[in-house]
């Protein structure tokens, strides 16, 4: 059945749509994860323009997330606090992403930009969680206990603050600055950016897990509520059809991937997300790398 | 009104002949199957008919007719890749102007072989007689590039696309509309052409709209993005949140 998106001006199957909004949600309820990462690359490849792709991708993992926000906020497992000072730092992260957007589409590069950080952010990710993970399910094996949390340097700068549902008690400057760098890329790659806040949190900031993917949810939320209006008011390239019918087969997806999550091991789990993760990047160099199948390319003039 | 002129010609045209007045019967009569089309958010591409008839036999001793569609002017830019350290960028670019953004060709014959070329770029009878303004990058190649990816995409048809013709006067061409066309004004041509001259010629309007839901959506991002933005965030949330009621396990 084919359905005209209004904003991409062209017309797609919509039961492609329900198919990679499903795909998508049963990986982000298996992983825990906005599926942002998956989600934009998808669309590129079926033909979306990368702008609408990126701004419905934002709008979409908004959706999917507000849904596993609501079932950590019963569980008490959000971090307001900390949540808060990540938004700050991703309200100002996602206005500087859309404007530096609206600039690469003016230049004409912003299907290169979107490819290369999508290949550099995801490759490095994946990267390092396949590492992290398959050391941790190698040091289970001599099972050595692990301290509460490492102090950083960074923990000790000035403005300190007493995050308590985290028990830290650190500077704001390191979370500001987690939670700016997400906002510029969820921006520019139309994700949430949950996949790289879950192990900045863990590991720079030294978060507790059990509020990590509830407050991590908590930025996403407000962040990519932040980029989806602004890119519609400065690049006007959200299609709410293009959502609804993707979160349509999202959050059903959600569902039964959440089901099975329950049933892996967490090293499992990040070893195969970073395997994930890792593939994406790879497909995408590679169609950075190979020839084009056309050396000239049209589009409007923006 | 297709009616009311068909009435009249029935009603005059015996008179005109009791009067045995010189009003010569028209040598082409030509009509569009709809003069609308509408893009809803159900739409997934349509086709232009347009019909008539001649007064001669139709073939290369006769008449011959041409059909030329032209959609909305719109503005191009039209992007070369190039290799650099091994990753395939964006480079020159040139902008077009007064590109149409459809533009269909249908004729009884290939049009080089019924018309002079002094003729052929008068009327724009080619995809290589169209009046482009280039911009930026100069050089034929980006025009060719233009061509062949409209070409490609179905917005410009220039293949052998033969009108059909029947009982010798009849004429029908149908020419596609992919689901990708731009709304606006369509402009259709059809041309009689007698011993290498265009002799006739009339001008047919198609309007191509969007309707429904996918032009009211449209419409509110363009004229009311910060309403449209509120309203695709709330609706984004509501949806999630549905979602996790209907779906949830207990």
């Amino acid at each position: 059945m084919q359905v005209y998106l209004p904003i991409a001006e062209m017309s797609v199957d919509a039961l492609l749509l329900l198919g990679i909004g499903f795909g998508v949600g049963w990986l982000s309820g298996l992983f825990g994860v906005g599926g942002g990462f998956l989600l934009t690359p998808l669309l590129i490849l079926i033909g979306i323009p990368s702008p609408v792709a990126v701004g419905s991708g934002a709008n979409q993992t908004l959706g999917a997330s507000v849904s596993g926000l609501i079932a950590q906020w019963r569980r008490g497992n959000v971090d307001v606090r900390m949540g808060t000072v990540l938004i700050i730092g991703g309200f100002f992260g996602s206005l500087a992403g859309v404007q530096l957007f609206a600039w690469l589409r003016r230049a004409g590069q912003v299907d290169l930009a979107v490819a290369i950080f999508y290949v550099v952010v995801l490759g490095g990710v994946g990267a390092l969680m396949v590492r992290e993970s398959v050391a941790a399910i190698l040091r289970r094996k001599r099972s050595r206990p692990a301290r509460l949390h490492e102090h950083l340097w960074m923990h000790g700068l000035p403005f300190k603050m007493r995050f308590r549902k985290s028990r830290l008690y650190i500077s704001v400057i390191p979370p500001l600055g987690i939670g700016f760098a997400i906002g510029v890329l969820s921006a520019i790659m139309g994700v949430g950016g949950g996949f790289m806040l879950v192990p900045a949190m863990i590991y720079l900031l030294g978060m507790p897990t059990a509020v990590v993917i509830g407050t991590s949810l908590f930025q996403v939320v407000f962040v990519t509520a932040n980029v989806t209006f602004l890119q519609a008011i400065q690049v006007g390239s959200v299609d709410i059809v293009l959502t609804l019918l993707l979160l349509a087969g999202g959050v059903s997806g959600a569902q039964f991937g959440a089901a099975m999550g329950t049933k892996l091991r967490g090293e499992e789990m990040r070893a195969l997300l970073g395997a994930l993760v890792l593939a994406v990047a790879l497909s995408l160099l590679w169609d950075l790398l190979r020839v084009p199948e056309a050396l000239f390319v049209i589009g409007p003039v923006p | 009104m297709k009616w009311l002129w068909l009435a009249l010609l029935l009603v005059l045209a015996p008179a005109a002949v009791a009067q045995e007045a010189a009003v010569a019967p028209p040598s082409l009569a030509a009509e569009l199957s709809v003069n609308r089309v509408e893009v809803t958010t159900a739409f997934s591409g349509s086709e232009i008919l347009v019909f008539g008839a001649t007064e001669r036999l139709i073939g290369p001793e006769g008449d011959e007719v041409v059909v030329l569609v032209t959609g909305p002017e719109t503005s191009m830019i039209v992007r070369q890749k190039v290799s650099v350290m091994g990753f395939w960028i964006n480079g020159a670019s040139a902008r077009f102007n007064r590109v149409p953004s459809y533009w269909a060709l249908a004729s009884t014959r290939p049009v080089p072989a019924m018309l002079d070329r002094v003729e052929r770029s008068e009327l724009r009878l080619g995809l290589d007689q169209l009046p482009l303004v280039q911009l930026g990058a100069q050089g034929p190649t980006f025009r060719l590039a233009l061509a062949d990816l409209q070409q490609d995409a179905g917005l410009w048809v220039d293949r052998d696309r033969p009108i059909q013709v029947s009982g010798g006067r009849l004429f029908h061409a149908r020419l596609p509309l992919p689901a990708t066309v731009a709304h606006g004004i369509y402009q259709v041509q059809v041309m009689l052409v007698r011993d290498r001259r265009v002799v006739a010629r009339q001008e047919l309007r198609l309007d191509v709209v969007r309707t429904g839901t996918a032009a009211w959506i449209a419409d509110i991002a363009r004229e009311q993005p910060v309403l449209y933005g509120i309203a695709c965030i709330i609706l984004a949330a509501m949806a999630g949140w549905i979602g996790s009621v209907v779906f949830r396990r207990n």
